[in-house]
């Protein structure tokens, strides 16, 4: 099994039609017994992951008070947010919790932050050439 | 009314709490002109609708969300 994956940047269009290549990770998310096929942006300036609420509910999540209750900033500080840890299939890497702030806000990216994401995996950024590799932690031999 | 307590209360917020007042005044100042049609925009409209979807400073959220996953893993290696 390979342990380092490569992935090319996706095309990303905006609401005024306009586009441009962004660092996607195609990904599956996993609740309980339900997995959904999911676009992550790679955001090294996000503190967290968030969720967008359309795809917890098609996860199966249910919004609860016995989640936990966190304030998130930007335009998403207006919604509602709850952590969900749920675990994150990337290609053929050996799969990994990931914990998510799980925002009311709909139509929003699935955002891939420093907590957990980028805690659990190594990313090189090729701009250059709009590509980026991934391998979990501790894959370096220098690690 | 703006008292001169609450510029002074203002002055003192965070930089990421400064800047979430100034986005909801100007969302404020968006809708208030939204509903006066007949009055031009001050702003362009790229700006708007700006989204700044990125958490960028939600180090409160990042403790808490840290915290949930250790009890996560601690529960899940045990079992």
């Amino acid at each position: 099994m390979t342990n380092l994956e490569r992935y090319p940047y996706l095309e990303s269009r905006n609401a005024q039609g306009e586009a441009m290549p962004r660092p996607l990770l195609p990904l599956t998310l996993q609740y309980d017994r339900q997995s959904v096929a999911v676009d992550g942006l790679l955001d090294t300036g996000a503190t967290v992951n968030v969720l967008p609420y359309e795809i917890g509910l098609a996860l199966g999540c249910t919004w609860s008070e016995r989640l936990r209750a966190v304030a998130l900033t930007g335009n998403l500080a207006r919604y509602a947010a709850r952590v969900i840890p749920l675990i994150g299939i990337v290609g053929q890497l050996t799969p990994v919790p990931l914990i998510f702030a799980w925002t009311q806000a709909e139509n929003v990216p699935l955002i891939l932050g420093q907590v957990n994401f980028f805690a659990e995996f190594d990313v090189c950024f090729f701009g250059s050439s709009l590509a980026f590799e991934i391998q979990p932690k501790g894959s370096r031999p220098s690690d | 009314m703006l008292s001169e307590q609450l510029l002074a209360d203002l002055h003192n917020l965070s930089r990421a709490d400064k800047l979430r007042v100034v986005q909801t005044l100007v969302t404020d100042l968006a809708n208030d002109l939204a509903i006066e049609e007949s009055a031009p925009s001050v702003l362009p409209a790229h700006i708007t609708e700006a989204e700044i979807w990125s958490p960028l400073e939600a180090y409160g959220a990042a403790r808490i969300m840290q915290e949930v996953l250790d009890e996560y893993k601690r529960a899940h290696d045990q079992s």
